[in-house]
């Protein structure tokens, strides 16, 4: 699992039904590449999250039917900025 | 499978429900940071093997569980005396 920052919600009206009504959420990884993953948990923009990929990712999404590839599995409580073994 | 050191536990508190109550863990593969599920109990500092796609999935629990990667050991002796630096 990767940990990741939340940008911005995604706005896709026009979708395949694979996608189901699952909220969107554009990601940003330590390496500062973007990406697009499913939110049920219900993160906002700022937040520090961890993600699930590959197979995995559809058992996440909670049904796994939803053609993902990439879900948000948690938000985390405290994380800095650093990346260093920070106090936790 | 991978070789990484345990940074500290990820406390995550609002989460999905499939991750269960398992402990997640910070661990550092070479430069990156990385999220793995830890059944086998460890502490920050400890080199582990990490596995990952669907054996992760497997290690972790059961074949839904939503993981991608899975510590599944802790190394006795590692980086071995021989190695100056640990290019795992």
């Amino acid at each position: 699992m990767l940990i990741q920052r939340v940008e911005d919600t995604l706005v896709c009206t026009t979708r395949h039904e694979g996608l189901g009504h699952m909220h969107l959420r554009i990601v940003r990884d330590a390496k500062g590449s973007l990406s697009v993953a499913v939110d049920p948990v219900g993160a906002h923009k700022g937040n520090w999250v961890f993600t699930v990929s590959g197979s995995a990712a559809r058992y996440a999404a909670q049904n796994f039917e939803i053609l993902t590839d990439l879900t948000i599995c948690g938000i985390i409580d405290h994380w800095d900025e650093a990346e260093g073994p920070g106090k936790n | 499978m991978k070789i990484c050191q345990i940074e500290r536990p990820l406390v995550s508190t609002n989460r999905i429900a499939e991750m269960e109550h398992k402990l997640l863990q910070v661990v550092r593969d070479g430069s990156s940071l990385a999220v793995a599920v830890d059944p086998v109990g460890c502490k920050p500092g400890d080199w582990v093997i990490c596995v990952g796609s669907s054996a992760a999935r497997e290690a972790a629990g059961s074949k839904g569980y939503p993981s991608d990667l899975t510590v599944v050991g802790i190394i006795d002796h590692w980086p071995p005396a021989s190695q100056s630096e640990q290019d795992a």
